[in-house]
């Protein structure tokens, strides 16, 4: 019987198994990776200030401080389900059952595909698994690669590859059908980029994100779109071409591409060739609540999170007694985010098991989570503060609804 | 242009045709579509498809705000009889 169990070993999980097992508690994290450190390992990049954010040596950091603390941490092992029984959590794994009063999900976020014909070929992955090969295997996922999907993360791991001597050919959008509209459609894709614009060292699209606010410079803006792309980091990203099969006979050898209007149609017969080895589906990011789900917690669909959220308080509390919540399962954000949000779980679990005095350093790292998302350099969705009202919200009114008058 | 057909759920080997036509044709909630054509309902558990199987019914069917279109179920890994029966792996 463990105070607290934590499934997920990213560092939401760890931070906030350092942060509990510092205060006294008996802790052990289940990972069925296996390395710790979650979506945090595979990333690599440039901060604003001009220092680099290696995800490898942070994760290691977080691993160390959580093995320290004393937490137990396992690995390889995945949960298939959890279940309260009576006061007591169940946590169902591969190799055994354990059983804990405090139980933190911090099982991160998903990838959503973006289907094309061809995108069951060898060769074909998402941007993530690209992004894993690379940066924590150290294995090249091809010679020359195709994105198909184009948004922040896309762009990110586009840098990391070329930084990793991966040529990529081109970023560009999906032939549009019934499964991925909003990803198909120019005018809402460059939106979204609008708002990620001062990251981008092209001229272009920094100038161009500050007169282009209103609807109609946008629609503008598409139409005039140059056809032939924009350069980001040298890489071509085009938002009025679209991928309308991926081809090869064992595994992948090219991709056809096709011109499109700012509505996401194909113009007949524009369709060229363009070479590659594999190619990457970047479809963006959903939170994984699978286990949160079969809990029977509460949800709201939150657009701004990325999905489905399971309800939760600011100390990080869903509606389930003994039931926790961190990291990208409460909305997609970056590590930093979610390792602030870790340390508020951890004192929350701590409080609630008993140890006196922690009111004001929850308060304190509620405060915290608030200034990291503030201070963060992108937001994977321009309206997260948004999103994380209305999570507050429909909490509150939940509340309400259930306090006896 | 045509949209050449291609799989949705490898696992079952549904396509995209089939996917479209069985929900154009009876109007399927998210949950209805899956058990018609037996997308997600395959060995990983829809892990790959599941997003696309609600996508496709999002406009018909309004997604609730308040609770998950397709319904998750233990055990949310593949695992052996074994493990799920608590005897020997
Ligand atoms: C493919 C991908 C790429 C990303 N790239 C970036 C990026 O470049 N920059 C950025 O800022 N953010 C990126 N993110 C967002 C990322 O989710 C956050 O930065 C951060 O890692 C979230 O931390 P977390 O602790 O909530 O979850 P994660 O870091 O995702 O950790 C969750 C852990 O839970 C484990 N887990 C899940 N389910 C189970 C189960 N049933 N049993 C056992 N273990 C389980 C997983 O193995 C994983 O190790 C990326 C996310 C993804 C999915």
């Amino acid at each position: 019987m463990y105070d607290v169990i934590i499934i997920g070993a990213g560092p939401a999980g760890l931070s906030a198994a350092t942060t509990s097992a510092n205060e006294g508690l008996n802790v052990l994290v289940i990972d069925e990776y296996m390395k710790a450190g979650g979506r945090l390992l595979g990333q690599l990049y440039e901060e604003p200030d001009g220092t680099y954010w290696n995800g490898i040596k942070e994760s290691n950091h977080l691993y160390e401080q959580a093995r320290r603390s004393g937490a137990e941490i396992k690995l390889r092992n995945s949960v298939h389900n959890i279940e309260k029984s009576g006061d007591v959590w169940l946590v169902y794994t591969e190799r055994a059952t354990y059983e804990t009063s405090h139980l933190l999900l911090a099982t991160g976020a998903a990838e959503s595909p973006l289907p094309v014909p061809g995108w069951t070929l060898p060769g074909v992955m998402s941007v993530g698994a690209a992004q894993v090969m690379t940066n924590v295997h150290r294995v090249k996922p091809g010679k020359r690669g195709v994105i198909i999907g184009v948004n922040p993360l896309a762009a990110v791991i586009a840098s990391e590859l070329q930084m990793a001597g991966v040529e990529v050919a081109a970023l560009t959008l999906p032939q549009m059908n019934g499964l991925n509209e909003e990803a198909a459609n120019p005018k809402q894709v460059m939106n979204q980029l609008l708002h990620v614009a001062h990251m981008a060292p092209s001229a272009l699209i920094r100038q161009g994100s500050k007169w282009m606010k209103p609807s109609i410079m946008q629609q503008l803006g598409i139409t005039f779109y140059p056809k032939s792309g924009f350069k980001m980091w040298g890489i071509p990203v085009h938002l009025r071409k679209a991928v309308t099969e991926i081809l090869g006979d064992e595994k992948v050898a090219a991709v056809k591409l096709a011109t499109v209007k700012p509505n996401g149609d194909v113009i007949e017969g524009t369709e060229e060739i363009i070479t590659c080895d594999f190619v990457c589906i970047a479809g963006g990011l959903y939170p994984l609540t699978e286990l949160a789900a079969v809990a029977g917690c509460p949800f709201y669909l939150v657009e701004e999170l990325g999905g489905y959220v399971p309800l939760h308080n600011e100390r990080m509390e869903t509606a389930l007694d003994g039931l926790y919540v961190a990291g990208n399962i409460t909305g997609i954000e970056g590590a930093k985010i979610a390792i602030a949000q870790g340390v508020t779980a951890g004192l929350t679990m701590a409080s609630n098991h008993g140890v006196p005095g922690l009111e004001a350093r929850i308060d304190q790292s509620i405060k915290e989570i608030e200034h990291t998302r503030d201070s963060a350099p992108f937001h994977f969705h321009p309206d997260v503060k948004k999103g994380k009202q209305i999570v507050q919200e429909k909490w509150e009114e939940m509340m309400k609804a259930e306090q006896p008058l | 242009m045509n949209q050449q057909d291609f799989l949705v759920c490898r696992c079952e080997e549904v396509t995209y045709n089939e996917l479209m036509e069985t929900a154009s044709r009876n109007g399927c909630t998210a949950r209805e579509l899956k058990l018609r054509t037996r997308a997600g309902m395959g060995y990983c558990g829809g892990r790959t498809c599941r997003p696309l199987v609600q996508q496709i019914t999002k406009k018909l069917e309004q997604a609730p705000h308040t609770r998950v279109t397709l319904k998750y179920q233990p055990p949310v890994r593949p695992i052996s009889f074994g493990v799920l029966g608590g005897g020997e792996e």
